[in-house]
């Protein structure tokens, strides 16, 4: 393989990288603050749906984001709901909610526009040009959204009082935070994040919406998660990396004999999981996660 | 739900605790999913009523399929009554299918397939666990990556080397003689393999309550302390227990290749989806052998009848796929509070005792 | 002093929990502005209780609370820490892996905005006034213990504590720690905050104190002015006059053998600190050994590395003159040692029927061949065992949690004893049962020593082991400080040594 297509690969692979990158940040929010949801799979492809359908009716991108934007929210109220009042068992709640979405979504799918696998294109956002290929503006943004997430988690008063119900709920309970609301609310805005990747993958990159359209990359996003140690500003690199494994799989597949694909298909679940068995427990957890909170 | 009172023994209680729990999670499902058909232009009436029904019209289908998600249902139970999520019961069906396949292609033997598939899956467990516990890899990580890769690792084997000639889009067939047919029973056909199931069943009922290893699954899942307690080593019965809902998960798949299917098909469609179904049956049957059972059924009725109503409403299955996602997020309420504690419990139990940092 | 304003007076509390427990009977504490106040007691005599009611978590049954002379009704913690008391509990409120300063900023900014800056200035300045001295960037799980104290009480501080409730502040302290302790409690003194200080030990109520109340099970037992009396006094006070209703006891016959001998034995808490520090101890066939001190001084630990729970850092475990250290407990208890643990919830599983927790810690003894388990016999040993020691069940199908806490005792012990061990520890076995029900276990323990058992026996219920023991052995900090027959300790010298106060002429050992 030249230079020149190493290259290639790299910027191919900032694609990619935004979706993992903003289910990553999102679920990192909703993690540090105690509650685990692993329907990350389930929001990204809801939301891309729901975008798509906007662009394809009203055209209005921006519109389409902001819609799958709110979608997340609602999916991500839904189980904040159902794992922080309703005490529920937050793994197999997140199972449910990936299989609900997927239902939801392949039979909204047939019900719009008649198909079953991908939908017609749909307008999607405007891009800039960088060596041959094109770079959406939700790439620096997504990279922009981990950062500030990063200072606020870390450098924020708000940030210590999240931080602190995923730690030791009851010392923060003790401290005056509310910890079952901030649980809520935390991951309603993990889900708007990953509502926003979901947008993106429709309107933004991949130009359609169809039933594969998320490929696993809701439960990379989670393997980036722990890569990450729970930390925003690593979960970039950790989605370049994965994003990576991505776009070399795009590019050989896009070169090779149709069947061949299936084989490469497979390097970006292989090399995730290379990833996660190599880096072993980079940073610890938070240390309440996935323990529901009861008050005495 | 506690007791409403002492006339009303404890049996009594247990028993309408979980018929509440089983049933209110269906209706709540119904509820949703005649929702969606509604908000969606469809004549939801029509619809529940063929997902309901649709799967009685030909029992032997109906029963056969429920072969297959008992297997995995079970896949999920015995890990769970440990303590343990297996998620990766699609990817150790898959691998149990391809392994029959080949097995009773290149050997001839049906049963012996249906071994070797099942070993197959239970390598698999045996893995997630293994990295669970000594690289302490998050299990469901594991379990999906497993899912897709070996989703394209079979897809590509059977359309690239294992395919049929004449039928390109399936694999090669499965000789005769390692086949698993069919029986006649009171002039009602039925396939063997359901009665394979439920003597596996039986088999895994048999472990779980009278054996030394299904005792002390029990006792870890439901107490780690009392199990530190009684000197039983709770890394051992995880891994012991994830090997053996593997191996369930293998022989759902390896049944499906030699008694019903005898071929895979190029794109898994004959097995896609049916791990995660096998969690809803888990679920639904309490994590029980003789629940698991009949919440295989019900499952394999919502499936075909998903399949009816597409036929004709020209609705998507795919309805049935968001009903057992609401029917699962609903029965993770009531039973989690214990599950979830006793899942932590034995998780910071097993780190220490694995020497990790706990 | 004497004039100075009541800064908390509480009168007549009286604390009943639902199932009938008396916690507190017509407690009335009196406390003055600027005094250091003792508040002394064994175990179980109410102490917490009566300060979790001042500090709002608890609601009284009865009785009245003023501050500062204002009569208040406290709803919860928030409401006690508007009026400026706070408590430091054992275990701290502190987030483990944030900085001093981010928990103090996080304490801050719940009462309102706080800017990290004025926080740190703000905690320079309490510090430079008090002598305190905190890492404010140091992460603090990495703080020991004693200086995690002070950054609970600099949080305290810093939102203008008028009140401050220790809670055995010095259990987790090293002694040097608690000099430094001492020495800061007496500058808070200076300043004018009033601080009530629970404790069992009393050297320390001696030292620091300028007054103290005694309870004793829940009830004020006698409030003096720590100058006027002794350590020995507030013994007898702890540790009551009563006539101890003895069991006949048979004259023990000479003891046997030495059926189990613990030499030089270490063994470290969940925390990873030293909980057990070279305990040597012996254990004779037909004898009863008591081992008495306040819960948290290394028991647990011993028990469990005897029983092949937790790992033993240094040291043997000697049975019948086998070294059996560090083998597992089922090879333990198969071996002819009985481990009775104090709490049902470990000893039993609750969630499973009478038959499955008969058979919990000898499984091995029920299986046929290809690990099948015996059910037949599981279920003629638990009818045995419910017969033999008169366990109420319904069925023996019926989930073990459906029993009263008696009968799971009476199932739990049953189930031990039945297995004909030469050795049973016993870990508070008669903890939270009834009167009959605990005379039921203590008369079932004699009468296994008459048969030539031998008994480790560990409790905080100094009553049930002077009952009980032929030796006595009492536990402090890890160590055995004393052993010897129970006639050859008066009740002062046993509250002594239970309060750590080591007295002259007693060998250990």
């Amino acid at each position: 393989m030249e230079l020149g297509s190493l290259a290639s690969i790299f910027v191919i692979a900032l694609s990619p990288m935004v979706p993992l990158l903003l289910g990553a940040v999102g679920e990192i929010i909703t993690e540090r603050s105690g509650v685990v949801n692993i329907g990350i799979e389930g929001i990204l492809l809801l939301s891309a749906l729901t975008a798509a359908v906007v662009s394809f009716f009203t055209g209005n991108v921006l519109l389409a984001l902001l819609v799958g934007v709110a979608t997340g929210v609602v999916l991500g109220a839904f189980h904040g709901i159902i794992s922080v009042y309703l005490r529920g068992d937050q793994i197999v709640a997140g199972v449910g909610l990936n299989l609900l979405a997927y239902g939801l979504a392949v039979t909204s799918l047939f019900k719009i526009w008649s198909v079953f696998g991908a939908s017609p294109p749909v307008p999607t956002m405007p891009k800039w040009v960088v060596a041959g290929h094109g770079i959406s503006p939700m790439v620096p943004i997504s990279v922009a959204i981990a950062v500030v997430a990063w200072f606020v988690l870390f450098r924020t008063n708000l940030g210590l009082k999240l931080r602190a119900c995923g730690e030791d709920p009851r010392a923060a309970e003790a401290m005056g935070v509310n910890v079952m609301r901030t649980r809520l609310l935390a991951t309603m805005l993990g889900s708007a994040l990953m509502g926003l990747g979901g947008a993106y993958l429709s309107v933004d990159w991949v130009g359609q919406f169809s039933r594969e359209i998320t490929a696993g990359r809701g439960f990379i996003a989670l393997a980036n998660v722990a890569f990450s140690g729970w930390n925003p500003l690593i979960a970039v690199i950790g989605a370049f990396v994965f994003g990576f494994f991505d776009a070399l799989a795009i590019y050989l597949i896009i070169g090779a004999q149709p069947t061949l694909s299936y084989v490469f298909k497979t390097i970006p679940y292989l090399g995730t999981l290379a990833v996660v068995v190599v880096f072993r427990g980079r940073g610890k957890a938070p240390a309440a996660l996935a323990k529901p909170y009861i008050k005495e | 739900m506690s007791g409403q009172g002492k006339w009303m023994s404890w049996r009594a209680v247990e028993y309408v605790t979980v018929a509440f729990e089983v049933l209110g999670s269906i209706a709540l499902g119904l509820v949703v999913a005649a929702g969606m058909l509604a908000g969606l232009g469809y004549d939801p009436i029509r619809g529940i009523s063929l997902l309901l029904t649709g799967g009685l019209r030909n029992p032997d289908y109906l029963l056969s399929r429920a072969t297959f998600i008992m297997m995995t249902g079970l896949a999920f139970a015995i890990p769970m009554l440990a303590g343990f999520f297996n998620i990766g019961g699609e990817g150790q069906m898959y691998l149990g299918g391809l392994m029959a396949l080949l097995t009773a292609v290149y050997l001839r033997n049906g049963l012996l397939a249906i071994l070797v598939g099942g070993l197959a899956g239970a390598l698999l467990g045996l893995i997630i666990s293994a990295l669970r516990i000594y690289r302490g890899v998050n299990e469901v990580v594991t379990a999906i990556m497993l899912n897709l890769v070996l989703y394209y690792l079979i897809v590509y084997l059977i359309t690239v080397e294992l395919y049929d000639p004449v039928a390109p889009h399936e694999s090669i067939k499965v000789p005769a003689e390692a086949r698993l047919g069919v029986i006649y029973l009171a002039g009602n056909r039925l396939h063997l393999i359901f009665f394979v199931a439920l003597a596996l069943v039986i088999l895994a009922y048999f472990l779980l309550y009278y054996t030394k290893l299904g005792y002390e699954i029990r006792v870890s899942g439901l107490s780690p302390r009392s199990a530190r307690y009684a000197g039983i080593d709770l890394n051992r019965v995880a891994m012991t227990s994830m090997f053996i809902g593997g191996f369930f998960a293998g022989v759902g798949g390896a049944l499906n290749v030699v008694g019903f299917m005898y071929y895979i098909d190029s794109l898994l469609t004959c097995m896609h989806g049916m791990g995660f179904t096998g969690i809803g049956v888990a679920l639904m049957g309490r994590n029980n052998p003789v629940g698991v059972i009949l919440a295989s059924i019900f499952f394999s009725m919502l499936i075909l009848g998903g399949s009816r109503m597409q036929m004709l409403m020209r609705v998507p299955k795919e309805v049935a796929d968001a009903l057992s996602g609401v029917i699962i997020i609903a029965l993770s309420l009531p039973y989690a509070y214990r599950i979830l504690m006793s899942y932590i419990r034995t998780r910071r139990l097993m780190k220490v005792g694995a020497g990790q940092p706990g | 002093m004497p004039d100075a304003p009541l800064a908390v007076e509480m009168k007549g509390i009286t604390k009943i929990y639902p199932d009938g427990v008396v916690a507190l009977r017509g407690v009335d504490l009196t406390v003055r502005k600027g005094e250091i106040h003792g508040l002394l007691g064994e175990n179980g005599a109410g102490k917490t209780t009566l300060m979790r009611i001042l500090y709002g978590e608890i609601r009284p049954t009865q009785g009245t609370v003023r501050i500062f002379g204002r009569p208040v009704k406290f709803r919860g913690p928030w409401d006690a820490m508007r009026e400026g008391i706070f408590m430091v509990y054992q275990h701290f409120s502190l987030i483990s892996s944030f900085t001093v300063l981010e928990n103090l900023v996080l304490a801050a900014s719940s009462m309102a905005k706080a800017k990290a800056e004025e926080v740190e200035e703000q905690a320079k300045e309490v510090m430079e006034e008090l002598g305190l001295k905190v890492p404010l960037d140091a992460r603090v799980e990495t703080l020991a213990v004693g200086v995690q104290q002070k950054v609970e009480i600099l949080k305290a501080l810093m939102r203008n504590a008028r009140i401050l409730i220790l809670d055995e502040p010095t259990s987790v302290l090293t002694p040097t720690e608690a000099e430094e302790l001492m020495k800061l409690l007496k500058r808070l003194k200076e300043v004018g905050i009033t601080i009530i200080f629970i404790t069992h030990k009393l050297r320390e109520a001696k030292a620091i104190t300028d007054t103290i109340t005694v309870l004793r099970k829940g009830r004020v037992v006698g409030v003096v002015k720590t100058a006027t009396v002794e350590e020995a006094d507030l013994a007898r006070m702890m540790v009551g006059r009563e006539v101890v209703l003895r069991l006949a006891k048979k004259e023990r016959v000479r003891p046997g053998d030495v059926v189990l001998r613990v030499e030089g034995l270490w063994v470290r808490d969940d925390r990873g600190l030293p909980a057990v520090k070279g305990v040597t101890l012996e254990l004779r066939e037909g004898e009863i050994i008591g081992i008495v001190g306040v819960a948290g001084n290394g028991q647990k630990e011993l028990v469990e590395a005897i029983a092949g729970i937790r790992p033993v850092e240094r040291g043997r475990v000697l049975y019948l003159g086998d070294d059996i250290t560090g083998l597992p407990p089922s090879t333990v208890y198969k071996r002819g040692i009985a481990y009775i643990p104090d709490s049902r919830a470990v000893g039993l599983v609750l969630d499973l029927d009478v038959i499955y927790n008969s058979v919990l810690t000898r499984l091995a003894s029920f299986l046929g061949r290809g690990g099948r388990v015996l059910w037949g016999r599981a279920r003629a040993f638990s009818s045995k065992v419910v017969r033999e020691f008169g366990v109420v069940i319904s069925s023996l199908r019926t989930p073990v949690k459906y029993l009263s806490g008696g009968n799971q005792q009476r199932l739990m012990v049953g189930r031990e004893v039945a297995a004909h061990p030469k050795v049973i520890i016993a870990f508070e076995p008669t903890h939270g049962l009834d009167v009959a029900a605990t005379e039921y276990i203590r008369s079932l323990l004699l009468r296994l020593r008459d048969e030539g058992k031998a008994i480790l026996l560990v409790s905080t219920d100094l009553d049930e082991i002077l009952q009980l023991s032929d030796r006595v052995a009492v536990m402090y900090e890890g160590e055995v400080i004393a052993v010897g027959r129970p006639e050859e300790f008066t009740l002062e010298e046993l509250g002594l040594l239970m309060g750590g106060v080591r007295c002259q002429g007693r060998a250990s050992g």
